[in-house]
């Protein structure tokens, strides 16, 4: 039965995906993307609602008919209030993502609502990555009259690679329960599976040389080279006070030391080792170095990263491990 | 007992209260009609399991629900012996909602409670044509919606009036729709199959018997009996005489109807202006239909005059009836009387009354003709100390002899009756006439209201070559010997207002309009029927109507009306552009594109003002605060002029620097 019904959802998708092509982001939802069926409660109200007519006349009661008339009108205007309730929210949702083997890929959905209506209980579905059809998460919110609402989906991811969903869902049974409003955005949502950071080889000689804390108090000889988040452990004085005091989230200042000299993770210097146990020792390698202050680099068989230092410079890093040995998509 | 585990379809306390809410209202319009044990039954489930949810226990176990279950649908089905049609049917949902209820553990269990909630407000009114209690229902239904819509909610509900106020709305939005579907779903002709009738409950009315003080107690019913609008001028008010049971057996104490048949000839000859009038019948439970006396055409095909000129069908009018009939209020008689008739007419009980026949032999004697002994009763009535009254004394077996010789105070029925009597005495053939007389003017729909208080009885008397002739004995008590609060016949005006209604106008004006409310409900929505939507379409321009003609123009006003709704909401969901508010927030946005930092479109106000706090920090504290003041004014519920003029001003100096 479950195996029946997900083969029909999985038609429809197609169709759908056929239907409208692929999205770009953000997508906001228009009229001819939504479909709406009812739920299964929806489904017993409707026969609970034949009943009331066939009662009414059989009966020949005109207030039974009113009654059965009226909650029919009810169901039909609830029907353009579930498909209403997503019609017109903006999604939008950074498309690529780095995470772990073994933990989960965040991503983080932007529902905005610019319109003169509160959406509520919008549900936020990522199912069916192509490699685990089985694994859905999903998370409700509700927007409200012109603002936003940020939706974070942990999907959790298994093996190091490219993990890649076709599309994403939204769905509502809101206001009663009676009907499902759902869209599918057919935008390709990928996930940077890098290895586990696992090992426990030091970190090469030459790095250690350029890691020596000691000049990279001295600021003025460093370049601002971006915020990242706070995580406990950073010295309060990289505090980034000024976003914090906006209201912001909590962030540190990150400086490039233009005059250290770059540290190199190589591949070739974790030889003896298979190569899943090289990538994760690497991985961990790159989460240790971007902790430190000098520039870092990755040397791979097929790619190099030249040194650099931030998040885009780490995830730039992390993706070529992810990519190893892998078939480009 | 088991602790309920956390779950996000589990029900709360709160969703369980207030589903059992709905679920009581629903049940109190049938508490009257389902036993008290299992009114106690489900009161006591809710309780204990609401008891339970409120300490967060689990429901509980499947055993104690079983054995539960089980007994109380047993003895339910012993008591019943059935659970066919509305009453035995409705008690059996009633009690499965209660045990829903009593094992509710997560949502899927309350969807059920609703869906028989709905359905036992429907049950109720399928016997009931009260404005109230549809009023009431529906109003039950949009309650057990917004418990719905807070049961669906898996994010924090929103606050109950907001609730509150969002199913209404949908509520309201259908209502266009309902009233498509009501004038254009297609009707039968009768029921689709035979459905058991349950018994009636006794109604107030005329009976097929009078005995002194029956009518008394109609006087004092407000109680519709029938409306009636006249096509044309009303008759004059000492003609509006509302036939109803003519009655011929008199045992010296209660006049009885005997079997009347169906008239063979039609003998009355009209003397006067016929009245066309469509009468609506309330009803009640017999078969006579209260026509002007005396009717003459009518468009009812089973309807028939009766030998003593009673307009007759033969059903029970157990639900309301309207019929078009044509009256004279003035006719003869051609044919001879029977000697059947003659000898039912003039019998009287014969040890029964003889002070009564000793005074009849008199005055007949004195008055050999007919209608001369028929004014000098008249005149016995005028000049004795005679009392019309509410209360009368009470009467024995002689009840005549009692009210003529010693009582003297009696209501129109003693009159009636003691006319009879000293006709008959002297061998005039003398019938006794139940029915309603007058009826209150509505001006504010044109339609006369007979009330039940409007009940009378006169008498009809044979007089030789006119055939029978109606007299009213009542009006011949001085009006100067009416006891205070009466007005009946001797006044023709309103009874429906009451004694309160004649000092204080209003009061009745009040009671008159309520009353054209109420017919009009009965015309436009309960005696909505078959003939009405071919009426209406007729007038629409569709002439005869068949179903698929019905089918067509039902699709085409519920196309009609979803254009309209989905043009409703989406006009509901644009942001009014008129707003000053919005208008200075786009402007602001406006300038701070020209200022090089453009809001995304995928950015609220706030998260904008943080990135413009990071790129331009010299715009940061400006832009934030102006961004934090539109949300509060834009989405914080209440607006204050002031505020919104400052924010508008504040905006329009706002003049960014390029970097």
């Amino acid at each position: 039965m479950r195996s029946l019904r997900e083969l029909a959802t999985a038609r429809i998708r197609a169709w759908s995906a056929r239907r409208h092509g692929a999205d770009a982001l953000p997508v906001k939802i228009e009229r001819r993307r939504i479909y709406i069926l009812p739920t299964r409660f929806g489904l017993m109200l409707t026969a609970l609602l034949v009943a009331m007519l066939v009662a009414g006349l059989n009966y020949s009661s005109n207030l039974g008919l009113v009654f059965a008339f009226f909650m029919v009108s009810t169901v039909l205007v609830a029907m353009h209030h579930c498909h209403r309730n997503l019609l017109g929210l903006t999604v939008d949702v950074k498309a690529e993502v780095d995470a772990f083997a073994g933990s989960d890929a965040a991503f983080y959905f932007m529902l905005r609502n610019e319109s003169a209506v509160d959406r509520c209980d919008v549900e936020v579905r990522l199912g069916t990555a192509t490699d685990s059809p089985r694994m859905i998460v999903q998370a409700t919110r509700s927007v409200a009259i012109g603002s936003y609402e940020e939706v974070m989906l942990a999907a959790p991811v298994t093996n190091r690679g490219v993990s890649r969903w076709n599309q994403f869902e939204l769905r509502t049974t809101y206001p009663f329960g009676w009907f499902r409003a759902w869209t599918y955005v057919h935008a390709p949502l990928t996930a940077y599976v890098a290895p586990s950071p696992r090992g426990n080889r030091p970190l090469p000689p030459a790095a250690a040389v350029a890691g020596d804390s000691a000049r990279s108090d001295s600021r003025g000889e460093e370049d601002f080279a971006g915020l990242r988040s706070y995580a406990p452990g950073i010295p309060l004085k990289h505090m980034a006070w000024k976003t914090l005091a906006r209201g912001g989230e909590a962030a540190v200042r990150v400086y490039t030391d233009p005059a250290a000299r770059p540290e190199w993770l190589e591949w070739s210097s974790l030889h003896g080792l298979d190569t899943e146990t090289r990538l994760s020792q690497l991985c961990r390698w790159i989460t240790a170095s971007e902790t430190g202050h000098a520039p870092y680099g990755l040397r791979m068989p097929q790619i190099d990263v030249p040194p650099g230092r931030g998040p885009a410079h780490r995830s730039r890093c992390l993706r070529a491990l992810a990519c190893h040995g892998m078939p480009r998509p | 007992m088991k602790l309920a585990a956390p779950s996000a379809t589990r029900v709360t306390y709160d969703q369980l209260r207030w589903m059992s809410v709905c679920l009581a209202l629903a049940l109190a319009v049938h508490a009257a009609s389902l036993p008290i044990w299992l009114l106690a039954t489900i009161a006591a489930a809710i309780a204990i399991r609401l008891a339970l949810s409120a300490r967060g226990y689990a429901p509980p176990s499947r055993a104690i629900r079983a054995v539960v279950s089980v007994a109380s649908i047993g003895i339910l089905f012993l008591q019943l012996r059935t659970f066919n049609g509305v009453a035995a049917g409705s008690a059996l949902l009633s009690l499965v909602a209660g045990l829903k209820l009593f094992e509710t553990d997560s949502r899927r269990d309350l969807y059920v409670v609703a869906l028989i909630i709905y359905f036992l407000s429907l049950a109720a009114l399928l016997r009931s044509e009260s404005f109230w209690l549809l009023t009431y229902l529906l109003a039950v239904s949009w309650l057990t919606s917004v418990t719905l819509l807070r049961l669906t909610q898996s994010t924090q509900p929103s606050p109950w009036r907001r609730s509150a106020r969002y199913a209404g709305r949908i509520s309201a939005q259908a209502l266009p729709l309902a009233l498509v579907l009501w004038l254009f779903f297609p009707r039968f002709d009768g029921p689709l199959w035979h459905v058991p009738s349950d018994g009636h409950s006794a109604e107030t009315g005329l009976s097929d018997t009078m005995s002194p003080g029956d009518i008394t107690d109609l006087a004092l019913s407000d109680d519709i009996a029938f409306r009636v609008h006249f096509d044309g001028p009303p008759p004059p008010a000492r003609e509006r005489y509302w036939r109803g049971p003519v009655l011929h057996d008199f045992d010296g104490r209660s006049w009885r109807r005997t079997i009347a048949v169906r008239s063979q000839a039609h003998d009355l000859v009209p003397t006067g202006p016929a009245y066309r009038y469509l009468l609506s019948l309330e009803p009640h439970q017999h078969n006579w239909i209260f026509a002007l006396d005396w009717p003459d055409r009518w468009d009812l095909a089973d309807a028939y005059l009766t030998n003593d000129d009673m307009l007759v069908r033969p059903a029970l009018l157990s639900h309301p009836l309207d019929v078009n009939v044509s009256s004279h209020t003035r006719v003869q008689s051609t044919e001879p009387l029977s000697d059947a008739m003659r000898r039912r007419d003039t019998r009287l009980p014969a040890e029964r009354n003889p002070r009564t026949r000793q005074l009849a032999l008199e005055l007949r004697r004195t008055h050999p003709d007919a209608l001369a002994y028929v004014d000098a009763v008249l005149d016995l009535f005028r000049r004795q100390p005679f009392f019309y009254t509410l209360e009368p004394p009470p009467l024995g077996l002689n009840s005549v002899d009692e009210f003529l010789f010693d009582t003297k105070r009696g209501f129109c029925g003693h009159y009636a009756s003691a006319f009879a009597t000293l006709m008959r005495a002297a061998g005039i053939p003398a019938r006794v006439v139940t029915g309603y007389y007058g009826g209150t003017y509505n001006r504010f729909a044109d339609y006369w209201i007979v009330s039940q208080s409007d009940a009378h009885a006169w008498d009809e008397v044979w007089i030789e070559g006119r055939g029978w002739m109606r007299v009213d004995p009542t009006s011949a008590v001085s009006p100067g010997r009416v006891e205070s609060g009466l007005e009946g016949p001797l006044a023709a005006g309103s009874h429906l207002a009451g004694r309160w209604g004649q000092r204080f106008s209003w009061i009745s004006d009040a009671r008159l309009q309520l009353d054209a409310l109420r017919q009009l409900w009965r015309e436009r929505i309960l005696r909505y029927d078959l003939k009405s939507q071919d009426r209406l379409l007729t007038d629409l321009g569709i002439p005869q109507p068949d179903g698929q003609k019905i089918a067509m123009v039902m699709g085409a006003g519920l196309a009609l009306v979803f254009i309209w709704l989905t043009w409703h909401i989406r006009r509901e969901q644009r942001p009014d552009p008129k707003d000053p508010v919005v208008r200075a927030y786009r402007s602001l946005c406006r300038k701070l594109a020209a200022a090089g930092v453009p809001r995304r479109p995928s950015e609220g106000a706030e998260s904008f003002a943080a990135r413009v706090g990071v790129e331009r920090p010299d715009l940061g504290d400006n832009v934030g605060m102006l961004c934090r003041r539109y949300s509060r004014l834009r989405y914080g519920g209440h607006r204050r002029t002031a505020q919104e003029r400052w924010f508008v001003a504040r905006v329009r100096a706002f003049r960014p620097r390029r970097t």
